[in-house]
């Protein structure tokens, strides 16, 4: 991506949510200017964090359109049909409009702005905010792939990045959205298992929290297949595989495909409620 | 070079039609011997060409490589048997479960100095030349002799050398694992009939597919947790299989029924190691045969705990003696 471009584009956010706040961090680490960055939010509650980057704040969604390439739409999605409302007439071809809303669809989004408006849905996650997100993006009818190649390189420093159909985005809920709370279960329930073993919580919790994070790295560093990984921690009678053994008899595998699945059809009733409600 | 089997049941049996197929050694060559001339292993093997007898003694006399093919609780009888006509020329190999060599070399050193003696666990399949084989090393074998078993076992299947320590965990792994595939595929084949297809090609099916999938392994390089993935297109049938199978608990219950075959291993081999069993525990008919044979005779049955059973490993006092 030419980096010049990079430097002149400006960027818009609706919203000032965590989400919005992890993406534009992530953006600024690239070559984006703050100068070049606007957010609104209808209270002053969380624009303080976007000044302390340089970021200039405004009550104003129309101000924010105006003034911006790309917009990010992060709103509750309750919201979005309002919203796009309000600003759907200064929308124009140059824009490219980066919907964050859960459960939004494309074929909403591009009913409520003008006919032709570049349009991408955008999955993201929490860990955005510590630029270890995983960001999932769909293309709109009229979102080419410049758009695609765009949105990629203002993302990258977010975390990991990946176009697909619309489809996956559901599912990119239920695995990563709703995944960064199944990792904090297991987390706390590890940290549990060893305060029942005597150590004091604290410790336990902290320690815990690193071999989450220390074995989440060596899974994305190294390549490997998990279940390679696995078996290289397993010596022959030793306590890992002990301890494995015990997890399989209580069915975390299943437990945690299911959890998986019942998330994204979550999603996807979520998303059918909320075509159906903007409907007219 | 010629083998001899103490026993003719599955075991001698699956061995010999192994051997026989791989070409390592001539039928006349074996020779095998049962006091029940009537199991159909037996009528096998003399189909095969192989001699038989009801003499233990014969069987020793007519050869180098003698296999112990008997049930565990059995060895004590044989061993003591003929503990006297060992040479040193012989190489016994024990393929009892639960029966260590230290028993084994213990019973023999009353005949002799140095008898050379090897524990190995081996599974059915080298009757199809597709055994699992370990083999564990006495004191007084040498390494032509762990080559001479090696090249025979591999002959039929996969053969290496472990310690002895972990014979159990081979027996409960490779040793029962036929006996989790078979199950397996029965059900396997009940799935495809339920689902409409007629037993015979439901089982042919099964076994192949299985079959399949452990020679890809064998193959490759990679993990099985890959080469399952490799098998799994997104949202297809088999995923939602995979996680039918999990939520069974599929794994688990192959890891459990791999220590249970292991434990139970284990609690044989102390109560044989115990030296007290039952005659309960002894086939009559077994028994019986077994006290016909010339030179084999029981004397005293109580022990000062109070408790009957034959000392099966101690020679003095109770227990078999040898006439003369």
């Amino acid at each position: 991506m030419d980096p010049e471009m990079d430097s002149q584009l400006k960027i818009g956010f609706i919203g000032a949510g965590n989400m919005a706040f992890g993406i534009a961090k992530g953006i600024l680490s690239g070559n984006v200017l703050p100068a070049n960055v606007k957010v609104s939010a209808p209270s002053s509650r969380n624009l303080g964090r976007f000044q302390e980057l340089g970021i200039a704040v405004t009550h104003s969604n129309v101000e924010v359109v105006c003034g911006s390439d790309v917009v990010f739409v992060a709103i509750k999605p309750h919201v979005v049909p309002l919203v796009l409302n309000e600003i759907s007439q200064h929308v124009t071809d140059r824009h490219m409009i980066v919907s964050v809303a859960a459960g939004v669809t494309l074929a909403t989004l591009e009913e409520l702005l003008p006919e032709n408006s570049v349009v991408i849905r955008l999955m993201p996650n929490l860990p955005c905010l510590v630029q270890e997100g995983a960001l999932l993006f769909a293309r709109g009818s009229h979102a080419k792939q410049e758009d695609s190649a765009l949105l990629r390189s203002l993302l990258h420093r977010c975390g990991l990045v990946e176009e697909g159909p619309e489809a996956w985005i559901d599912i990119h809920t239920g695995l990563s959205g709703s995944g960064v709370a199944f990792v904090y279960l297991f987390a706390e329930a590890l940290a549990e298992g060893a305060v029942k073993m005597g150590m004091p919580s604290a410790l336990a919790h902290s320690i815990a929290s690193q071999t989450v994070l220390g074995a989440g790295r060596l899974l994305r560093d190294s390549g490997k297949h998990p279940a390679q990984l696995r078996s290289e921690v397993c010596t022959p009678g030793g306590t890992t595989i002990y301890g494995l053994h015990a997890l399989e008899q209580g069915g975390v595998r299943a437990s945690t495909m299911s959890a998986v699945e019942s998330a994204t059809e979550r999603a996807r009733e979520l998303g059918r409620k909320s075509a159906a409600g903007s409907r007219k | 070079m010629s083998v001899g089997f103490i026993g003719a049941g599955q075991l001698a049996h699956a061995l010999v039609k192994g051997f026989t197929a791989a070409g390592v050694i001539a039928t006349h060559r074996i020779t095998a011997s049962s006091p029940d001339t009537d199991l159909p292993t037996v009528s096998g093997l003399r189909k095969m060409g192989v001699n038989l007898t009801t003499s233990n003694k014969e069987a020793v006399k007519k050869s180098d490589v003698l296999f112990l093919a008997v049930k565990p609780h059995i060895i004590p009888f044989v061993l003591d048997e003929i503990g006297p006509d060992i040479e040193d020329r012989h190489l016994i190999v024990s393929c009892a479960a639960g029966v260590t060599i230290s028993s084994i070399e213990k019973k023999l050193l009353q005949y002799r100095p140095a008898p050379k003696v090897m524990r190995c666990m081996t599974n059915t399949p080298v009757v199809v030349k597709e055994g699992a084989t370990v083999y564990a090393t006495g004191t007084h074998a040498e390494v032509e002799d762990g080559k001479l078993l090696e090249q025979l076992m591999a002959s039929v299947g996969f053969c290496t050398e472990v310690e002895e320590d972990l014979i159990d965990a081979v027996t409960g792994l490779s040793g029962s694992g036929p006996a989790y595939a078979f199950t397996a595929l029965d059900a396997l084949a009940d799935g495809g009939v339920k689902m409409g297809l007629p037993r015979r090609l439901a089982v042919r099916l099964g076994a192949q597919a299985l079959l399949g999938a452990a020679k890809m392994l064998l193959e490759s390089e990679q993990h099985p947790g890959q080469l399952k993935d490799n098998v799994c297109s997104p949202g297809g049938a088999t995923i939602h299989a995979l996680h039918v199978l999990e939520s069974g608990g599929f794994r688990s219950l192959l890891i459990n029924a791999v220590e249970a075959s292991c434990i139970r291993t284990r609690e044989l081999q102390y109560l044989a190691d115990q030296e007290r069993i039952s005659p309960a525990a002894i086939k009559k008919t077994t028994l019986d045969k077994v006290l016909q044979q010339p030179g084999v005779t029981v004397s005293g049955v109580a022990n000062g705990n109070g408790k009957s059973g034959l000392s099966l490993f101690n020679n003095r006092g109770s227990g078999l003696k040898k006439k003369n």
